[in-house]
């Protein structure tokens, strides 16, 4: 397409020797200039990448409207459960971040998925960055309103396990369907399947989150998981 | 050559999208014609590294792209703008051009520079601010033009880059790709053939997964005399291969 120079260079005003196109450009360059947050310049710090940095900050699930709708979930779930006595928060919070976790990254979720899988940056750090930031800001938010519930130490603390095990098994689904509706679809029917099933066995609904017996099941199916995922991802070999 | 492909194959299921392509490309604007679903796009994703190859071998600027080190030298080296392009309704576009040149490693120092460049060349300079869901379809693509441009690329892969662009727009561009063809290999998919006669060097057919042809705009034209399907020489010379080639 024609520059914008040109025109500038027909404008008789112009001494000759002046290439309005580049004078143009340098203008350009110090107006168009973007200042990266506070926030982004840590990241970037933190991970050795300013792209790495950031397509974090542009995770779906880490976007101010997402995380405001966290909050509100788990401060109802909150709410509810000082009202009840029901642990609705710890029942919530794996569900909420296996959400969070299946639409962090990928087709779908992201516009611009085709193009980001060209670019130098690798796409599985990006997922494994972006998923390890959605899982920890979904555990801060949670621990602060189980811990804002009044509920006792193991109910507080005792989703933590399961929640990486159905974000885990969020995030497998939705790589391997490449879809994260699907991906968010298998995480919450998983965990409802666990929770219904634990409670009928015991008559507790916390009994999924303070029972020990499941604490050797969640770690071995959300390191599954995980393995489902670095196998999903890999660049298959042999092929030039 | 910085496009070298030995017999490429690409199998979705049972469909052959690409049915063994052998392929050298040296600089200049190459044009890769043919109709939907001739596997025009899948042989331009395989280029770009975002699809692996089912058999075959592919060098792409001397590099293979099977070795996770070469591959990610390739990427910066690499401008991609795909048939569908997703957009970040929220960014500007000077933040949509900036984020893939931070994604294609290029130094923060060199940026700003960059980004001025692309997005002033796809003339889009009194738009650099304006989020990217004011935009028209045609503005749109400009965007991923520049984006697939600021790293002055040495390969560059466009698929359909004159889609939804008006002939205004389409003419300028044409006049973009011969300037990057001077520098770079420049692959353009495209179904639009007056695109290819306009602006590439040499062309390559592809129908039902096989090229079918590979020359010049003129031998195409040439091959399409006598041919009565089609408006103008080069969509004879088309409408013949096409038609010789599936007899």
């Amino acid at each position: 397409m024609s520059d914008m120079h040109t025109t500038g260079q027909e404008w008789d005003g112009a001494p000759p020797d002046v290439d309005l196109g580049r004078v143009w450009r340098a203008v350009a360059t110090e107006v168009w200039r973007r200042q990266p947050s506070w926030l982004e310049s840590r990241a970037a710090k933190w991970l050795g990448s300013p792209g790495l940095a950031r397509a974090l900050l542009t995770t779906p699930s880490l976007l101010v409207a997402w995380l405001i709708s966290t909050v509100v979930v788990l401060g109802v779930g909150a709410a509810a459960t000082v009202g009840t006595g029901l642990p609705l928060v710890a029942l919530l919070a794996p569900a909420v971040a296996g959400a969070g976790i299946a639409y962090a990254y990928g087709p779908g979720t992201d516009p611009a998925w085709e193009l980001s899988c060209s670019m130098p940056v690798s796409d599985r750090m990006v997922l494994l960055v972006r998923t390890v930031a959605v899982f920890a800001i979904n555990a801060g938010l949670g621990l602060a309103a189980s811990a804002a519930s009044g509920q006792a130490a193991p109910v507080t603390f005792g989703w933590l396990l399961p929640m990486a095990a159905v974000s885990a098994l969020a995030l497998a689904t939705a790589t391997v369907a490449r879809s994260a509706n699907v991906g968010v679809a298998a995480g919450m029917a998983g965990w409802a399947i666990t929770v219904l099933a634990a409670q009928a066995t015991s008559g507790q609904w916390s009994s999924a989150i303070t029972d020990w017996a499941l604490v050797a099941p969640y770690l071995i199916f959300a390191a599954c998981c995980v393995a489902v995922v670095i196998v999903a991802t890999r660049v298959p070999k042999g092929v030039s | 050559m910085n496009i070298d492909i030995d017999h490429l194959t690409r199998k979705f299921g049972r469909t052959q999208a690409v049915a063994g392509v052998d392929l050298q490309v040296g600089p200049g604007v190459f044009g890769l014609l043919g109709p939907n679903g001739a596997g025009k796009t899948s042989l331009l994703r395989m280029m770009a590294t975002v699809l692996q190859p089912s058999s075959g071998s592919l060098q792409l600027l001397g590099r293979d792209p099977a070795s996770y080190s070469q591959r990610r030298e390739i990427r910066r080296r690499l401008g991609y703008l795909p048939q569908n392009l997703g957009y970040y309704p929220g960014f500007t576009v000077v933040e949509f051009v900036e984020y893939f040149a931070l994604l294609k490693e290029m130094l923060p120092a060199q940026i700003p520079a960059a980004v001025a460049v692309a997005v002033d060349r796809v003339e889009l300079g009194e738009r650099a601010n304006s989020k990217l869901r004011t935009l028209s379809g045609g503005m749109l693509r400009r965007v991923g033009i520049a984006q697939a441009i600021v790293n002055d690329p040495e390969l560059l892969l466009l698929d359909e880059p004159t889609a939804g662009l008006d002939p205004e727009q389409r003419v300028q561009f044409r006049t973009v790709l011969r300037e990057l063809g001077e520098m770079a290999t420049v692959v353009v998919s495209t179904h639009l053939v007056e695109d290819v006669g306009a602006a590439c060097t040499e062309v390559a057919l592809m129908d039902r997964g096989l090229i079918v042809f590979r020359g010049t705009p003129d031998g195409l034209r040439e091959r399409g005399v006598g041919h009565s399907l089609g408006d103008a020489p080069l969509e004879r010379g088309y409408s013949a291969v096409l038609a010789d080639g599936r007899a």
